[in-house]
């Protein structure tokens, strides 16, 4: 079975942690010169394999074939060594340090004792122009867009000698035409002989930039496919062992009265403009998505509207009624739900109870408080339908919400805010860091409150999840949106250009049959 | 029906296990510190057991000492619910001290000033005044950190001087017991202090009480109904945390005043609440010694309860029982370091040692068992998801 032209081999890798087995009897071969998709759901094991890989985990059982020989990697230092480099998710490079400095640091060529600056801009820049890896060796990081921050990254490991390089989800910061080049770039490196082992758990493109699979589940491999034999559909069934939809559930109902209406709102934060004159309009029975990259005011947007956030000029209007700088409680008593985009920060108490952070908000309604006293018959009735409607999974509502898996936390969420029947549906960054089933799962539940006739409005990162969820589209930059879309036809790399600003902020690039909200806006700012 | 069974077998753990470790690690703790504390016993050439033995013997081997500890565990309880219910809206209350004494000074006045009044108007009375001067020495703090955002710890440190230092004014000026100057009788100088309370505003001995109960008290008793009135105080914290709605809100602004306020629970208006509250508690201390002992108000009056209060609140963990407890064993060190150091000649630092000890040993096995309790609580949730 051994294949000549094998790399690195896990064999029946092990790795336990008090209470879990992160890697049980991982056994699989990375070949030269392929790049190789390693998919898996939060928690299957896929970074405990990789931290064993890179040499700062140690396997319990089992052993790593590095070019034929048993190797332990006791360090990171001597996985680098050996020639395996990773490039984090979560870039690790010195903001006000330039791109060459970033490069050689730790790792710097020795002149004399000293660091000759011009010799190793010259390095830097001839290793980029031999991997096709577009960046001034000159430029300070911060000034870099998050694509061209990867491939500082991809550079660095370049530099130290890497033959096998593996990217932790790469494609999570980038946008559409990031995503292409950085595929471009990995096809490069293939071509120059270089290994890659790619983790994601974005199938789509994982089945466009890979040649195999290895699917893992509970710290166990399920299979190793051909990436051209299989399909999406095939491949989550493996990653979650059931089915999956990936076809969300929706009516064709047309859409009602504007629910949700911004006119020319505009906020400020830390001393500087956040949100510049955001005029749109969300009705009720339709999804309205925010597109954009993370930071260009998503996350103060969700705030004005919800009152947590003062607006300066402009107004907000919820079904007809203004709510412009009003309490959140009062904007809440109109039948808001709000996901909030960090749920450890804006969306539970951890240390407290699961009854607690499910009733939290409401406890002062009838059903849970008579006078100065909470009512458990009525909390605990209520809790129990809210948990067992939305599939949270727990072993007692006494538990402190910190013990739940992500997925659960969320789905506690989604069961507290959609209480009653909400008007209105805040979700922001609603699926982030939840595996496929639990994605699956919070996207519906969008639909049906949309289908119920709840005006929702989703503020994603994640273009796909806009794309696919939302009825129309507003893509927001810098703090304004800068041209609406309907989503049905609407075109990912248009949509990335105005996400980069690459196009827009003049409003008339908009797409025809935008709300009437944004006229508005666009005249009372001129 | 099914609900309900439902409910049942979702609530129900098996608790035994960590009943046992909640209750034997204090127990734990305060012999390991015990432990320690003997090595400075020891290089004072004094044997430990000797002296441990000698304080337990003397503190529970005689009815007067018993009823001293229950009487020194009297503010300490106020104290400690005080400081807790500032912890547990996430806000460090070290104003206790000064909101006490505040709050024993607005008793003092209305304890000698209202004549006429039944006790039971004037008790109460005096009481509501206590707590009235508490709150108010809260209000200040609470009301630039919720404006201003300026640290509670500070200005209620700062608060703490200004109200010794107004207190003495009061004693020695607008409120002085003229009477001592003109005629107390020769007896050297006059005492500074404000005039007696009157019999109408003072707390009864629990004496006449556990008496008619058939228990025999020693002669010299000074442990009062506030002793009641602090552990129903107990019993309403645990109420207030745990079984009302404002309760409710105070624990999730003190875990995470941003989740809170997304709740629609406003943060600043919950600190607020909660703090005078806190104050309100604070104004109670000093009243047990003022009402139930000295019967007026001077320039001696009782310090350093507020600041042991923030060791109960450590020690009993913010939990209603666990201040009770924790009272009672500073009162039995209190007492206790009293005893050995007449009957063993140890001097009373070794006393502060031991308490020092104690709480640094009990905190941290708190934290030890917590850790512990949530990988086993968070084991049976990663079992439950599947």
């Amino acid at each position: 079975m051994e294949r000549t032209d094998t790399v690195l081999a896990f064999q029946g890798v092990t790795k336990r942690f008090p209470g879990v087995v992160a890697n049980a009897d991982v056994s699989f071969e990375v070949c030269q010169g392929e790049i190789h998709a390693v998919v898996g759901e939060n928690g299957a094991g896929k970074s405990t394999l990789m931290k064993i890989a890179t040499g700062l985990y140690q396997p319990d059982e089992g052993q790593l074939v590095y070019r034929g020989r048993p190797v332990v990697f006791r360090t990171p230092g001597q996985a680098i060594a050996a020639g395996i480099g990773i490039v984090h998710q979560h870039f690790m490079l010195v903001a006000n340090f330039t791109v060459a400095e970033n490069v050689i640091l730790g790792a710097e060529p020795p002149r004399r004792g000293l660091v000759d600056p011009k010799d190793a801009a010259s390095r830097v820049g001839e290793l980029a122009r031999r991997y096709g890896l577009r960046v001034d060796p000159a430029a300070r990081v911060e000034d870099l867009s998050v694509g061209e921050q990867q491939r500082v990254e991809i550079l660095k490991v370049l530099y130290r000698g890497a033959d096998l390089i593996i990217l932790d989800e790469p494609t999570a910061v980038l946008v559409p035409q990031e995503v292409e080049e950085l595929f471009e770039h990995l096809e490069t490196l293939k071509r120059q002989g270089k290994t890659v082992i790619f983790i994601s758990h974005k199938l789509d493109e994982v089945l466009r930039v890979s040649g195999r699979v290895t699917v893992l589940r509970r710290g166990r491999v399920v299979g190793t496919v051909e990436a051209r034999g299989t399909t999406k559909e095939r491949l989550a069934e493996m990653m979650v062992g059931r089915p999956v939809l990936f076809d969300l559930k929706r009516s064709d109902r047309p859409p009602g009265e504007p629910y949700l209406v911004l006119e020319g709102v505009s906020a400020t934060g830390g001393g500087r403009t956040v949100l510049r004159d955001v005029s749109f309009t969300v009705r009720s029975g339709e999804v309205y998505g925010i597109a954009g990259v993370e930071g260009n005011g998503q996350t103060e947007l969700a705030e004005v509207i919800m009152g947590l956030r003062p607006v300066s000029t402009g107004r907000i209007l919820l079904g007809g009624e203004t709510v412009t700088n009003l309490p959140t409680r009062d904007v809440r008593r109109r039948g808001v739900a709000y996901i909030p985009e960090d749920r450890h920060r804006r969306g539970l108490a951890l240390p407290m109870t699961v009854w607690e952070n499910c009733i939290i908000g409401f406890h002062r309604s009838p059903e849970f408080a008579r006078g100065p006293r909470l009512v458990f018959t009525g909390i605990f009735t209520a809790v129990e339908e809210a948990v067992r409607r939305f599939d949270v999974r727990l072993a007692s509502l006494d538990s402190p919400v910190q013990n739940l898996s992500g997925g659960n936390q969320q789905k506690l969420i989604l069961a507290r805010e959609f209480r009653g029947s909400p008007k209105l549906v805040l979700a922001a960054q609603p699926t982030r860091g939840l595996d496929i089933g639990a994605t699956e799962f919070v996207r519906q539940q969008l639909l049906d409150a949309r289908d119920r006739g709840a005006a929702v409005l989703l503020i994603s990162a994640d273009l796909e999840e806009v794309l696919s969820v939302a009825d129309r589209i507003g893509v927001i930059y810098n703090g304004h949106i800068q041209a609406e879309f309907d989503a049905r036809g609407a075109d990912p790399k248009v949509l990335g250009q105005y996400m980069t600003g690459a196009r827009g902020q003049s409003a008339e690039e908009a797409t025809p049959g935008v709300a009437t909200g944004r006229e508005e806006g666009g005249r009372r700012a001129s | 029906m099914k609900a309900q069974s439902v409910t049942k077998a979702k609530r129900k753990r098996p608790r035994g296990w960590f009943t046992v470790l909640e209750v034997s690690s204090p127990v734990l703790a305060v012999l390991f510190a015990m432990l320690v504390a003997s090595i400075a016993l020891l290089a004072i050439g004094k044997n430990p057991l000797q002296v441990y033995g000698t304080m337990v013997a003397f503190c529970l081997g005689r009815a007067d000492s018993v009823v001293n500890i229950l009487y020194k565990a009297t503010p300490l309880i106020f104290a400690g619910i005080a400081v807790a219910i500032g912890f547990r809206a996430s806000l460090f209350n070290i104003g206790v001290e000064g909101q006490y004494a505040i709050g024993a000074t607005c008793a003092a006045i209305v304890g000698f000033s209202l004549k006429g009044l039944p006790a039971l108007v004037h008790l109460p009375l005096t009481i509501l005044a206590g707590m009235l001067g508490g709150a108010l020495w809260a209000l200040v703090p609470i009301w630039l950190k919720v404006k201003r955002g300026v640290h509670e710890v500070i200005t209620t440190i700062m608060l703490n001087h200004t109200a010794y230092l107004l207190v003495h004014y009061l004693i020695a000026g607008p409120f002085m017991d003229k009477t001592q100057v003109i005629g107390a009788g020769g007896a050297g100088s006059p005492r500074v202090r404000m005039p007696e309370i009157l019999a109408s505003a003072r707390m009864p001995e629990l004496r006449g009480f556990l008496e008619s109960l058939g228990i025999s008290m020693p002669q010299h008793s000074s442990v009062n109904w506030f002793l009641v009135l602090g552990l129903l105080a107990a019993v309403l914290y645990w109420y207030f945390i745990w079984r009302t709605p404002l309760g409710l809100e105070v624990r999730a602004v003190g875990h995470n005043p941003k989740a809170a306020e997304a709740a629609g629970i406003p943060p600043g208006a919950v600190a607020l609440k909660a703090f005078l509250l806190s104050g309100a508690v604070a104004g109670l201390v000093g009243l047990s010694d003022l009402l139930g002992y000295f019967g007026y108000f001077d320039i001696d009056f009782p310090k350093g309860y507020g600041f042991t209060g923030i060791a109960v609140a450590l020690v009993g963990r913010n939990g209603a029982l666990g201040i009770v407890l924790a009272s009672l064993l500073f009162g039995f060190l209190s007492r206790g370091g009293l005893g050995v150091q007449v009957l063993e000649r140890v001097p009373m630092e070794t006393y502060y040692i031991l308490q020092g000890l104690i709480i640094l040993c009990i905190v941290i096995a708190t934290d030890v068992l917590r850790r512990y309790m949530r990988a086993q609580e968070k084991r049976e949730e990663a079992a439950a998801d599947v």
